[in-house]
């Protein structure tokens, strides 16, 4: 049952849980936007050679399961002998599988802006780099914000999977708590509550910020 | 001096530009008239660097020519959608010229308020007509103080009476001295115009005459006038 005593014992395992889960998200994220936006531009860029290891690698990504992902990293990196912990590990799998997914959705972005404009900035002199930074990117983000935050909110949800290694993050304080109460109900019920909070929350920031961008473009 | 000498471009084992030669002056306007698919395009694409030609030669004051000296006003403006009408002047002018935030403002709010677009510096390109984004790319280009400006069919989303404002617009640039060349098969707008026309035809220039010398010879330049007469 969820009544006032479960909340009172087992909050700080709760608390505890959040944070880690929201560091994995946010530095999940953070690995994904990076290396999503760079793959990206590499692939909608036709970069020689580079295009072809990016697609090497969103084929892997795409292609295998993210359990698969964050079990292998974590047993790989430890046979090769690079001492990491459960809780980074996961973060670099996590991250990797965000960026191949953000790879797409920044090509589809880079796309959307008009062929026309990046020839009128070659004639006024900017340089490629001048031209994917200032001209491309700016409105790249504004149409792919939506898939940008479906694609960050599956992340926080799928950070539940570093439970699989041994981080202790929100749904494995939630299986900790339950061999003590064997009360599944309520457990599952208060972190899938917990999750919801943070997914609608982050949910509702992308589209505030979607209605302000798009406001300052249709004014 | 502008001197395009017997460039050539080929796409696919398809020769667009076959030997094309023409020379314009500063201040003179010279059109490439011609139907869709012609070259007169790609001759633009060739002198703002958009493409490569294969062989000949560009050359602007005797020297082989330098890119950044040509402005290129495109037949769909291709304004940054994303930027506001200052913005969009003043970008390439902080960014490319290495102007600062101030002198490229006041750049910018002279050749706003020249064109009649003073009150639309903080608008989106987006609120914008056909004819007033036209200006606002034309601001653009100027702004960068290039010698040669490239007009691509500068007419063709504009109606009637902006055609007019077009047209005196550069006949007054062409009086400033800038090198001005145009595509357009808008014979409406060559009536408007002192300038030399180049009939091009499957890549080549076929005939080539001064808008006085149509008007004084009664039997020569047919092809012009045929092509004038929409015949």
């Amino acid at each position: 049952m969820i009544d006032k005593e479960f909340i009172l014992e087992f909050y700080p395992l709760f608390i505890k849980g959040i944070a880690i889960t929201l560091q994995i998200a946010f530095w999940g994220c953070l690995i994904g936007i990076v290396l999503g936006t760079v793959s990206g531009i590499i692939l909608a860029k036709r970069v020689k050679i580079l295009e072809y290891l990016v697609f090497f690698y969103v084929t892997i990504i795409r292609g295998t399961p993210m359990l698969i992902q964050i079990a292998a990293t974590f047993y790989l990196l430890t046979f090769a002998g690079v001492s990491i912990s459960a809780f980074w590990s996961a973060i670099i799998s996590i991250g990797l599988n965000s960026g191949a997914y953000v790879s797409q959705i920044i090509v589809s972005g880079v796309n959307s802006v008009g062929r026309g404009q990046i020839e009128a900035a070659k004639t006024l002199g900017f340089s490629n780099y001048q031209i994917i930074t200032l001209i491309i990117l700016p409105q790249a983000i504004r149409t792919v914000l939506p898939a940008l935050g479906n694609e960050f909110i599956t992340l926080v949800k799928d950070s539940s999977l570093a439970s699989t290694i041994g981080v202790y993050e929100l749904t494995k304080q939630g299986e900790i708590i339950m061999s003590q109460t064997f009360d599944a109900p309520a457990v599952y019920i208060t972190v899938g509550f917990i999750y919801l909070v943070i997914t609608s929350t982050i949910a509702m920031g992308i589209s505030k910020l979607e209605t302000k961008l798009k406001y300052h473009v249709k004014r | 001096m502008l001197s395009v000498k017997n460039i050539i471009k080929t796409f696919y084992d398809k020769k667009v530009l076959d030997n094309v030669s023409f020379n314009v002056q500063p201040g003179e306007i010279a059109v490439l008239l011609g139907r869709s698919g012609v070259g007169k395009s790609t001759v633009l694409r060739v002198l703002n660097n958009l493409e490569t030609i294969d062989a000949g030669s560009i050359e602007l004051n005797k020297k082989d020519i330098d890119f950044s000296q040509v402005g290129m006003l495109f037949q769909d403006f291709n304004l940054f959608a994303h930027l506001t009408v200052e913005e969009n002047v003043i970008l390439p002018l902080i960014k490319v010229a290495s102007k600062s935030r101030r002198a490229a403002q006041k750049i910018s709010t002279n050749l706003l308020a020249k064109f009649g677009l003073k009150d639309f510096a903080q608008s989106y390109p987006v609120s914008l007509s056909g004819g007033q984004k036209q200006r606002v790319a034309l601001a653009r280009t100027l702004a960068m103080n290039p010698a040669v400006l490239c007009l691509d069919e500068p007419t063709s989303a504009l109606d009637p009476t902006l055609k007019t404002e077009i047209a005196h617009i550069i006949q007054d640039l062409a009086k400033q001295g800038f090198i001005i060349i145009i595509t357009t098969h808008d014979t409406v707008l060559l009536q408007q115009l002192a300038c030399t026309i180049h009939l091009m035809q499957h890549g080549k220039i076929i005939e080539t005459a001064t808008t006085k010398e149509l008007q004084q010879s009664k039997n020569k330049y047919q092809k012009i006038k045929k092509f004038m007469d929409g015949k």
